[in-house]
């Protein structure tokens, strides 16, 4: 049966290579196709307003973070509460460059890419450096170092001068080939940009997943000591799991200070590492499709929240700060439901809208 | 040399504190291995609730205390029952990424009181003027939570050691199976402990607000410092908690006594703990008195 790759309705793999393939049929990779020409070429005709485009970069930001922490938490099977410090190891690597040379220089405006990939090595450090533990420890007590390291991020922006105590460091406009990417074409430029970095990091997870150590990963996930047994070592494995979230997280830390322009405190705090962990866990853990639903999920979900708080800002007193009320409650919510009710996350919900379409009309 | 004595006073105020409020978490992670990320904030509205009672419903301090005590028992009893229970046989990180999630939430509904955005403070009920003591200034609040502390920790240690339910706990500790074969119900138990870390996280919310204030940032910072306590006493060691708690209060006292001001460094008490819970993971992992575990494959 394995003939058929168009409308193949279920597993007809005969080979493991078969098993192993990105896209499991051309149907597959048909619609996988169309989805990112629409992407591509869609701003060409609708004109979004700078805020949802805004938001829309944002979503992208965070899908490249979510590569990052669902490699820890969905294949790794460990739980990290510090990965918004890690993105803003990214950030503030860009940040202090150029707060150190110069927010105009070369460097940051022309060599971007460089420092993009500078600040994900960056991160990646960090990474390995907090996942080292886990050489020493099993189960759980990994989700304390990731904590600390939050809580030593934090302390060491909000208390050192050479990050400017928290507050705002500015980062240059980049120039690309036709010059500088001016204000209103920013958010656009950075769409592409992001859009193609998303494209090669999904591919680039993807095909680890496929790697003897993407495979290694998820069967230290599943059972350590049967994987210690088979020859893998579980300890290294979750190190290099938390250099490659620290890696993914530079550069969306990296992203996100070049599209906002540069790098504050309040974008990395405990709150921002909670709302990456709802992300991931919303979309789906475990799950590559999860980390694009995740993200955009739990943005349009923030979105909501603004509204709402501004629409009952006029009818309640003022006194009460419902927007940082908002947040945190609807990201804890939507944690604890997802986890209760659907552990699988929208990953799941995709996957069984896929099966019903293929299947169709028939049941099954 | 008096102003060391004073620092090494108000770390063992501060350190007993932490003390009581790690004994909680130990107590959930003991009986059911699950890290409770909320603690900090069971302890933020012990200390809220407290606060509430006293001022705004007019009940005397002491009693409102205890009121506190009994309804942050029931609240985190029942905490335990809507999420927690459900979860049970559910792989651990999944119930403790919904504490995660609850830590979240609770922040959230603290946010949208006005204890969220304001400060508060305790009408006083003692003395204002402090115990000097050799030139040692103690104030009376101090006195009595150290007090308190230290009661509620010898009650704990008896009620672990002799009372019938106490000793069930500690059997399903050891082994959940076992313990249920002789009788005792493990859910019931998780329960239990969940109730009684509520209540331990009540007081010493009770006695931290009553010696610094309302302030939500600082009741937020003193929450996640009990991770670095019961990582520096052992995860599931109550003796353990009691000493790391104190050590932890004096290190952070010294910190900010010695280091603040002199190298260009501020607010080091707020970060030695960290550095200090990343080293002991790295070297020490089961921390001063935590059960090693063996494996043998």
């Amino acid at each position: 049966m394995s003939a058929n790759r168009w409308f193949a309705t279920g597993n007809y793999f005969t080979t493991y290579r078969e098993e192993q393939r990105i896209f499991s049929t051309h149907l597959d990779r048909l619609v996988f196709c169309l989805f990112l020409t629409a992407f591509f070429v869609w701003p060409f005709f609708i004109d979004l307003s700078t805020k949802y485009m805004l938001v829309l970069d944002n979503i992208l930001i965070a899908v490249i973070a979510v590569y990052g922490l669902n490699l820890v938490l969905g294949f790794g099977g460990l739980i990290s509460v510090g990965h918004a410090a890690f993105v803003g190891v990214g950030a503030y690597t860009v940040a202090s460059l150029a707060g150190v040379i110069g927010e105009q220089h070369m460097l940051i405006t022309h060599g971007w890419p460089l420092m993009i990939i500078g600040a994900g090595l960056m991160g990646a450090i960090f990474g390995l450096i907090v996942g080292l533990p886990a050489l020493r420890l099993r189960h759980l007590y990994l989700l304390m170092a990731t904590l600390s390291f939050q809580m030593i991020f934090e302390w060491t922006i909000g208390f050192l001068n050479f990050f400017n105590q928290g507050q705002f460091i500015y980062v240059g406009r980049v120039h690309w080939l036709t010059g500088e990417v001016g204000r209103n074409e920013h958010y656009l430029f950075w769409y592409y940009v992001l859009l193609v970095t998303v494209v090669i990091c999904g591919f680039g997870v993807r095909n680890l997943l496929r790697t003897r150590y993407g495979r290694s990963l998820v069967a230290v996930r599943d059972n350590d000591r049967a994987a210690d047994a088979m020859g893998m070592h579980p300890g290294l494995a979750k190190v290099f799991a938390f250099g490659l979230a620290g890696f993914f997280a530079g550069i969306a830390g990296a992203m996100q200070a070049y599209l906002d322009r540069g790098a504050g405190f309040e974008t990395f705090t405990l709150h921002e590492s909670i709302q990456y962990l709802a992300m991931t866990i919303v979309g789906g853990m475990g799950q590559l499709t999860g980390c694009f639903f995740g993200p955009a999920a739990i943005e349009i979900l923030d979105l909501q929240m603004e509204h709402l708080a501004e629409w009952a800002g006029h009818i309640l007193p003022s006194a009460l700060d419902l927007a940082t009320g908002l947040r945190p409650l609807s990201f804890g919510l939507v944690i604890v439901l997802f986890l209760m009710f659907e552990p699988r996350g929208i990953a799941n919900w995709w996957r069984i809208l896929r099966t019903y379409l293929k299947l169709w009309p028939f049941r099954y | 040399m008096t102003y060391f004595f004073q620092l090494v006073v108000s770390g063992i105020v501060v350190g007993s504190i932490y003390a009581l409020a790690a004994i909680g978490f130990v107590l959930i992670y003991k009986s059911s291995r699950v890290l409770n990320i909320a603690h900090g904030q069971i302890i933020a509205a012990g200390a809220y609730i407290t606060y509430a009672l006293t001022v705004w419903c007019q009940i005397p301090i002491y009693i409102s205390f205890v009121l506190s005590m009994i309804v942050t028992f029931f609240l985190a009893m029942s905490v335990e029952r809507i999420f927690l229970r459900r979860l049970i046989g559910e792989p651990i990180i999944s119930v403790i990424m919904v504490t995660i999630g609850l830590m979240s939430i609770i922040d959230g509904l603290i946010y949208l009181t006005p204890f969220g955005s304001e400060n508060f403070s305790f009408p006083a009920f003692l003395p204002t003027e402090p115990v000097v003591f050799a030139g040692i200034y103690i104030s009376y609040t101090q006195i009595v939570g150290v007090i308190i502390t230290f009661l509620l920790i010898g009650i704990f240690s008896w009620f672990f050691k002799k009372s019938t339910v106490g000793i069930s706990m500690r059997a399903v500790s050891d082994d959940q199976m076992a313990s249920m074969s002789i009788g005792i119900s493990v859910p019931r138990v998780f329960g239990l402990a969940w109730a009684c870390a509520g209540l331990t996280a009540a007081a010493a919310g009770g006695i931290i607000g009553n010696i610094t204030g309302l302030n939500f940032e600082t009741l937020h910072a003193f929450g996640i410092i009990v991770f670095p306590v019961v990582i520096l006493g052992g995860l599931d060691s109550l003796p353990g908690a009691v000493a790391a708690g104190i050590i932890m209060g004096l290190i952070q006292q010294f910190a900010s006594g010695y280091l603040d001001g002199n190298f260009g460094l501020n607010g080091t008490a707020n970060l030695l703990p960290y550095i200090i819970l990343l080293v002991i993971l790295l070297f020490k992992p089961h921390g001063l008195f935590g059960t090693h575990e063996i494996e043998r494959v």
